[in-house]
């Protein structure tokens, strides 16, 4: 046996690893960890992270940085894996020594992050993950500038079923933590609402969902609430379409966003998307501050497009805050940006962040930014929720 | 019959068999065949078995490839998958980016894959011939890097070829069913039943079922066994490859789905007894039938279990697969 190959292939692996992780960080910078999914089911999102990031330090750093230093972030890929995450965060906080750490979209991966973050006094300002545990448990190290399952259910998804007068609704949910969380969310608000409504799970990594569906079809809803993400999304509503059920029997209001504006929806789901429904945090033309209108203007400058997957958004968002309360905080000790992270009043794309500070709630250390209900209409994006932002209505076969 | 949006399939109208157009929800006329009004539970069945079979298929051709490496050169092939998605991703290339029409860039993604399954043979597979342990390391870092290439070239968003056939046909007037599933059923089994001559009535297959029951006796009857063993592993990878181009335009491709593939494949393997293809074509209908009636009757939250369930079942009593070893 020919060892050397064997050597050969472990250090061209160890370099494609080496390859993936971020350079080193000189000593005159301030240091801020992100956690996200590089690789893995949801590797886009890290797509996004990492636009969001760039747009983010040219601001900051164009602004002289932070305490007279330059703003580097240490981007540590957690892949969806709660395994993976805690050792991630854990390698930002103990290895990297950044002051804080940021992002995140998986809601089982933050929570097995905000345990670290919380046992190493390090602030961690979560951007993408909504289970309402990540908060609720009250860690005071741990906030959430983003989502969370009850804000986006309650204050926008049975506001659009009651506005609009659905009858039966089916909830398609993936067996994860955010997918049983907002399920379970949804269910509630549906049975306090008088909708009847039905149930069925589905495995993330499933792609064949016609048995699933078939259980759908059977319930008659006239729509559908789908907790999946990922390519998930698009097998879902290519299949539903197959079967008859979307759009014609009923509408399918996809529950996390990004995948039905992912440059391949269209190729994917075929006819079938138009007239899908997707929450989202961002619109082509609305513009909720003018942050919004400059990060737009930046992203079409840096990156020659568009800016299509909200989450890049996100990451910019959470930057910002974590900048500007190591400004107030005027250093970098975990227990001032605490401090400062609570003070803050920051208007971002999104809105203007200002953190809840009542302990005993998932509301603690939130911040629920203003989520939309877009409708594809001729591959067009129309908002059809809330009505005070309504760019056109709601249209059904 | 071909299978297009514009002209599907006839067989009746819901009074015994008489034939007649209805309208098909892609837009175009389908026809089916509705034996009497059967009990809804029944037509619920009927679907989850039709899909079943779908799956099964299609589970059934990705294991070929792992069950004839195995067969033969005895080597786990822990990056099957990704030559699975290798394929798929240079359809939707070929055909979206150079403009091929679907069939030629398949065939164009299939033949590369076959090269590239011969390169990897020789340079990665051959130097550790006898040394199971370092086959299963190499198969398993070339997985990983693979992976990561994708991920660095083809970017993380889900990717599909062309659809061959767009719409549903209305199956026996019951259920939609995609006409994409219905051409990739029909591709998928075409390359099977290719494949099961090519091994027991040709030539070629009698010479690689030799190499497989007795390497050293097909050696000295001047067999050259490592050249065998070369073609074993291009072919294995280009059932995979078959497998990527034909299921690519009803699962998109991305990065990591390499991962699910090799892993059923792994089960329908073993399900089916090592080394065994009938056994394979059996195990992977069965676990894609399985899977269907555990989803709809116990739990759809935990569909993969199944899979699993009945292997450990199987294994409980037959500890060598359903079919054995070594029928090839």
């Amino acid at each position: 046996m020919k060892l050397w190959r064997v050597c050969a292939l472990l250090v061209a692996f160890a370099m494609v690893c080496l390859g993936m992780s971020s350079p080193g960080i000189a000593e005159d910078t301030i240091k801020i960890g992100v956690v996200g999914p590089r690789t893995g089911g949801a590797a886009a999102t890290g797509t996004a992270f990492e636009e969001g990031i760039a747009l983010a330090l040219d601001k900051i750093n164009a602004d002289k940085g932070l305490l007279g230093k330059k703003v580097e972030v240490v981007f540590e890929d957690t892949a969806g894996d709660p395994a993976k995450a805690a050792s991630g965060i854990e390698k930002l906080i103990t290895k990297d020594k950044v002051v804080m750490v940021l992002g995140e979209s998986h809601s089982s991966a933050a929570l097995a992050e905000i345990d670290v973050a919380n046992r190493q006094k390090v602030p961690f300002i979560i951007a993408e993950a909504w289970h309402d545990d990540i908060t609720k448990k009250n860690y005071p190290y741990v906030f959430r500038a983003g989502p969370c399952n009850s804000g986006v259910v309650n204050d926008s998804i049975i506001g659009f079923v009651k506005e609009y007068g659905f009858k039966k609704v089916a909830i398609f949910a993936e067996n994860t933590d955010w997918g049983l969380g907002i399920k379970d969310l949804a269910e509630k608000a549906l049975k306090d609402a008088g909708i009847p409504f039905e149930t069925v799970l589905t495995e993330r990594k499933g792609q064949d969902h016609y048995a699933e569906l078939n259980k759908v079809k059977k319930f008659k809803p006239d729509l559908i609430l789908a907790f999946v993400y990922g390519v998930g999304v698009h097998y879902l509503l290519a299949q539903a379409g197959e079967m008859g059920i979307v759009p014609t029997e009923a509408l399918l209001l996809e529950g996390a966003g990004p995948p039905s504006l992912w440059d391949t929806f269209w190729q994917n789901v075929g006819e079938y998307g138009n007239l899908e429904l997707f929450v989202s945090r961002m619109h082509e033309k609305v513009m909720l501050t003018p942050v919004a209108k400059e990060f737009d203007a930046a992203y079409r400058k840096k990156f020659n497009k568009a800016p299509s997957d909200y989450k890049s958004r996100s990451i910019y968002d959470v930057l910002l805050v974590a900048a500007d309360a190591v400004k107030r905080a005027g250093s970098t000790d975990s227990d001032k940006l605490v401090k400062a992270l609570q003070g803050t009043k920051l208007v971002v794309c999104s809105g203007t962040v200002e953190f809840g500070t009542k302990k005993g709630s998932y509301a603690y250390h939130q911040w629920q930014p203003p989520m939309l209900i877009v409708q594809w209409q001729d591959k067009k994006q129309v908002v059809v929720y809330p009505v005070s932002g309504k760019t056109g209505d709601l249209k059904r076969k | 019959m071909p299978l297009t949006s514009e002209s599907v399939i006839s067989f009746g109208n819901g009074n015994g068999f008489q034939a007649g157009p209805t309208a098909c929800q892609s837009g175009g006329r389908a026809y089916y065949l509705r034996l009497e009004r059967m009990p809804r539970a029944m037509e619920d069945l009927l679907l989850y078995v039709t899909n079943g079979v779908f799956m099964g298929t299609s589970y059934a051709l990705v294991a070929l490839g792992v069950t004839l490496i195995v067969g033969i050169m005895g080597i786990i092939n822990f990056a099957h998958g990704e030559f699975y998605v290798l394929a798929g991703y240079f359809s939707a290339l070929f055909a979206r980016g150079v403009g091929l029409d679907p069939v030629s860039s398949m065939l164009v993604a299939v033949v590369l894959v076959f090269l590239v399954g011969l390169v990897v043979e020789r340079i990665l597979i051959r130097p550790t011939y006898g040394e199971e342990m370092y086959s299963l390391i190499i198969t398993f870092i070339l997985y990983i890097i693979l992976q990561n290439a994708y991920l660095v070239i083809f970017g993380p968003f889900p990717s599909k070829p062309p659809s061959w056939v767009s719409g549903a046909t209305n199956l026996f007037g019951m259920f939609y069913y995609g006409n994409q599933r219905l051409a990739s059923f029909a591709a998928a089994a075409l390359v099977i039943a290719v494949f099961m001559i090519v091994m027991h009535k040709t030539w070629l297959g009698r010479v690689i079922r030799s190499v497989a029951m007795d390497r050293e006796m097909a050696a000295m009857l001047g067999v050259n066994t490592a050249r065998v063993n070369m073609l074993s592993f291009g072919l294995g990878c280009v059932l995979a490859a078959c497998a990527g181009v034909i299921l690519a335009p009803v699962f998109p491709i991305t990065p990591t789905v390499g991962v699910g593939i090799s892993l059923t494949a792994f089960v329908v393997m073993i399900l089916g007894g090592l080394g065994s293809l009938t056994g394979c074509i059996v195990g992977g209908l069965l676990l894609g039938i399985v899977e269907n009636l555990g989803v709809a009757y116990l739990s759809s939250g935990y569909k993969h279990l199944f899979g699993f369930v009945i292997l450990i079942l199987v294994l409980f009593f037959r500890p060598t697969g359903l079919f054995g070893q070594k029928q090839l």
